[in-house]
């Protein structure tokens, strides 16, 4: 494969897998009204599905939070600290939210991107609340 | 004189063997980032890596060598640019068993020109002993046309020797172009 050539999403994710993921994510906008937008991945950066406004990419945010955990987990591991639970970036105008999604499958993360008025506990539980059910769900359709 | 630190770069398409290269020299239990694969269709192997590899080697200078090994695929190009700031050098590996080897090897020189331009890059062919074509003269043909002067090495990344090698070709070469920057300083061979 070309560098350059756009990757194609893996055959692996159906597009239950995605069309449930979505619903998820519609479902924590309706809970986190501070939410800009969200984003399901794989641990290796592909997108699963989104909720986000125009300009933002689904496919660069993947693969940024990707990098993200990935050297969160690393930097875990190195200090002892064990597994890593989420990553948070605290900016100017807002924050970002990555978690692992919890389940027997192949690893999938999630990347929620909230506004500055929203309280970091406010944001946390709802996101991992998310993350928790969409594992739930991905699991059941395992079995 | 204090002994100095140099930051390199390891780059190439996933699976050209950056990690592999990166745990094969360091001194130190290399940092990977490694996650699953799901993109089998890309490159069937189980893990790949989505931020970064670091390993670190001393030269017999007493000079540190940084290792930063960046993940291969062009999705994760913002991570180049991270990993790219204030490198010295950096090496290219390349994988002859991929189905257009010198497009990934064009690709690369290209995404990382500022590097390469300055002279301060070697390029590594690997699996070449399975996949003896393209030959290293269609990658001199390539370079030829590009203008580019960069060492170009048949290796194994999972022999230390050939890893070695390669980091003291490139210093070799960064040592050569050296008066194309003065103010960069450069260690001794590793020899």
């Amino acid at each position: 494969m070309n560098p350059h050539t756009p990757p194609a999403v893996a055959d692996t994710l159906g597009r239950t897998e995605s069309a449930v993921c979505q619903k998820m994510l519609d479902a924590l906008a309706e809970s986190l009204p501070e939410m800009l937008g969200a984003v399901v991945s794989t641990a290796d950066g592909f997108e699963i599905a989104a909720k986000l406004s125009q300009g933002l990419s689904p496919a660069t945010l993947s693969a940024m939070t990707s990098s993200q955990l990935a050297l969160a987990e690393a930097m875990s591991a190195e200090t002892g600290l064990g597994r890593c639970i989420n990553v948070v970036i605290e900016a100017d105008r807002g924050k970002l939210v990555m978690v692992d999604i919890p389940g027997r499958g192949q690893k999938r993360l999630l990347t929620v991107l909230c506004a500055d008025k929203a309280t970091l506990g406010a944001v946390l539980w709802p996101v991992r609340r998310c993350a928790a059910q969409i594992g739930e769900r991905l699991d059941a359709s395992l079995d | 004189m204090s002994r100095r630190e140099y930051k390199l770069l390891f780059a190439g398409s996933m699976g050209a063997g950056k990690t592999t290269a990166i745990a094969c020299v360091s001194e130190i239990p290399p940092v990977s980032t490694d996650v699953a694969n799901t993109d089998m269709a890309g490159y069937a192997k189980a893990t790949t890596t989505t931020a970064l590899d670091y390993g670190e080697v001393t030269l017999a200078s007493g000079d540190k060598l940084r290792l930063y090994g960046t993940p291969g695929q062009s999705r994760f190009d913002f991570m180049w640019k991270i990993l790219g700031g204030g490198a010295l050098g950096a090496v290219i590996l390349v994988d002859n068993s991929r189905p257009d080897p010198l497009a990934d090897l064009e690709d690369y020189l290209r995404s990382f020109s500022e590097i390469v331009r300055r002279n301060r890059a070697v390029v590594g062919i690997g699996r070449t002993e399975t996949h003896p074509d393209p030959g290293l003269d269609a990658y001199h043909a390539l370079l030829d046309r590009m203008q580019i002067q960069a060492p170009l090495l048949s290796v194994d990344v999972r022999r230390r020797d050939d890893v070695l090698l390669l980091l003291d070709v490139l210093f070799h070469q960064i040592e050569t172009h050296a008066s194309d920057d003065a103010s960069d300083g450069f260690p001794e061979s590793i020899a």
